[in-house]
């Protein structure tokens, strides 16, 4: 009796601090949100109140004067192509890596994985799409978003298939399955937890990202919407309630995501923590 | 062998292998190369120059600031990251009846825009910014501070904006890392009499290790590359007293100055190589299994 009540204590305890502690994650967030409904007078008290009058007009002017919308359809190009892209160059190259077991594969395993490690060269980077003839292009960013996100994609993807017994791609090929069969028709379908946790990653780390589309698209109606932000944030430095309206706007999408897919990212980060 | 070499054909591969390397490693590879010459945006020849670039970087004053500032930033942030990571995460392992929802609270902000966090801390880190005012309005005055535009301490308040950001990537980690230790450890320690402090430390730590262990290397390797949060909250100011690493780079691109931009870059990969793989097979040699 007296024990579990010292825990229960210990739990009110523990809990309390950590609600007081979440504050300090909530009310920035909050002032982002309340101050993106303000008058651009209101807004500059930056304190945590409500919006006296919603103004749900900022957002439509943020539209209209940010050019968001172009910035919404090259984000979710650029983000959805190199997903794809990734996905399928990842989890091709990760069933062999894993099957054939040879002193060959087990180098290049070595070799995609120094890309978790290794910073990009960014600078050089340039000059090679400069020599395919590609630098400023949308597509040149996806591919550079593709190669980055290889070496971790191939990471999660090796870790998986291993669990999957081998015994039943022998089990295919006996019965006279090819590759192909066994690829996308057993491995494939096992696998695809993981090609959901591997988009939603990529996902929001290609959405959030400004330093390749600051580097590469040279031109700015080829920008995602953090960059386009980071420009408007620049031009409009005084209204920051067209500001916190294109913020709440350029976090939406992952948020939407995140609250719908959020077990993929849960397994995504368990698979680093259990067996690192 | 030979079934093997029909069944799992090596050519599978090679798409992922080319992406790879001619958008990854080929530039890293060239890098090593330009590190040495006088590349510049206005010269038509490119020259060998030797250790020219090296010998500008280390007597160059805001250069080496800036790799000063990185070491900081990537130090403070791999501990403030990883202590206030695990507590959160034992603190919310725990039967607490909100635990679901200040799991996704805490967790949030690092699914954001580097950039909307900054953008939305910029204002609240001002002389009279919130932050200031609540110090204030508590009764710690002393501690107020002109948090992004007195050069000694900018470093750190963008290490704690950083911080703020993601300990809750960490803290998802250490959570799975908690979840999937038996409870018969802690049960067994209890009956031999054990404390909660000797559970943690005989327990809990060892059989983290996995999860520490990556946090440890995710957080240092990101530190290392940090660039983001310097370009939006201060853009390597007031001066060049905030610049780090990866705002030099920049700076140097738009100057033209590509040599040196990247040996600057080599430098750094140089840099994270070396303090990661030693790391890296230490760390897996500790591991215990269960």
């Amino acid at each position: 009796m007296g024990f579990s009540r010292k825990l229960a204590l210990r739990n009110y305890l523990v809990e309390g601090l950590l609600i007081l502690a979440s504050l300090i994650i909530i009310v920035p967030l909050l002032m982002m949100v309340f101050g993106s409904f303000m008058t651009s007078t209101e807004v500059l008290r930056f304190t945590l109140d409500l919006p006296d009058k919603w103004m749900f007009s900022n957002y439509v002017r943020v539209f209209e004067e940010g050019g968001l919308g172009r910035a919404f359809l090259n984000g979710l190009l650029i983000t959805g192509v190199s997903s794809v892209l990734n996905i399928i160059l990842s989890s091709s190259a990760s069933f062999i890596l894993v099957r054939r077991e040879t002193k060959l594969t087990n180098m290049l395993y070595l070799y995609f994985f120094m890309g978790l490690i290794a910073p990009m060269s960014t600078i050089t980077t340039i000059r090679v799409v400069q020599w395919m003839g590609f630098y400023g292009s949308i597509t040149s960013v996806i591919f550079i978003y593709a190669a980055l996100n290889t070496a971790f994609s191939v990471f999660l993807y090796s870790g998986f298939i291993k669990s999957i017994p081998k015994a039943l791609d022998e089990v295919a090929f006996i019965e006279g399955a090819s590759m192909f069969d066994v690829f996308f028709r057993i491995v494939t379908p096992l696998i695809l937890p993981v090609n959901a946790t591997v988009a939603i990653m990529v996902f929001m780390a290609v959405w959030n990202d400004i330093t390749i589309p600051l580097y590469f698209l040279t031109d700015s109606s080829d920008w995602t919407m953090p960059l386009s932000v980071y420009n408007f944030y620049g031009k409009y430095s005084r209204d920051w309630n067209l500001i916190f309206a294109n913020l709440v706007l350029t976090s939406l999408p992952v948020l939407i995501l995140y609250i719908f897919a959020q077990k993929y990212i849960v397994s995504g980060l368990t698979a680093g923590a259990v067996k690192g | 062998m030979k079934i093997s070499k029909r069944l799992y054909p090596y050519y599978m591969i090679w798409p992922a292998f080319l992406v790879y390397s001619v958008f990854f490693v080929v530039p890293a590879i060239i890098g090593l190369y330009y590190s040495f010459t006088d590349w510049r945006l206005d010269r038509e020849v490119i020259r060998f120059i030797g250790w020219d670039n090296f010998r500008t970087i280390f007597t160059d004053e805001t250069l080496i600031l800036a790799l000063k500032n990185t070491i900081i930033f990537a130090i403070v942030t791999v501990i403030g990251k990883n202590l206030l990571g695990i507590a959160l995460a034992i603190g919310l392992n725990m039967k607490l009846k909100t635990r679901n929802l200040l799991r996704a609270v805490f967790y949030s902000p690092s699914i954001l825009s580097i950039l909307v966090i900054s953008i939305v801390f910029t204002p609240m880190l001002r002389t009279e910014g919130m932050i200031n005012r609540m110090l204030s309005a508590i009764g710690l005055d002393p501690l107020t501070q002109a948090w992004l535009t007195d050069p000694s301490i900018v470093i750190w308040t963008i290490a704690a904006v950083s911080i703020w950001q993601h300990v809750g990537f960490q803290m998802a980690i250490y959570l799975a890392g908690l979840q999937s230790i038996s409870k018969d450890y802690y049960e067994a320690a209890t009956i031999d009499g054990a404390g909660p402090w000797r559970s943690f430390i005989n327990i809990t730590l060892p059989l983290l290790l996995p999860a520490i262990n990556i946090n440890l290397m995710l957080t240092l390797i990101g530190g290392l590359k940090v660039f983001s949060e310097v370009f939006v909250l201060t853009g390597g100011g007031p001066g060049n007293a905030s610049q780090v690493v990866g705002t030099i780079i920049l700076r140097a691109f738009g100057e033209g100055s590509w040599g040196l931009g990247t040996a600057i870059n080599t430098l750094l990969f140089a840099g994270v190589t070396l303090i990661s793989i030693p790391l890296l097979i230490f760390m897996r040699r500790r591991e215990v299994t269960e």
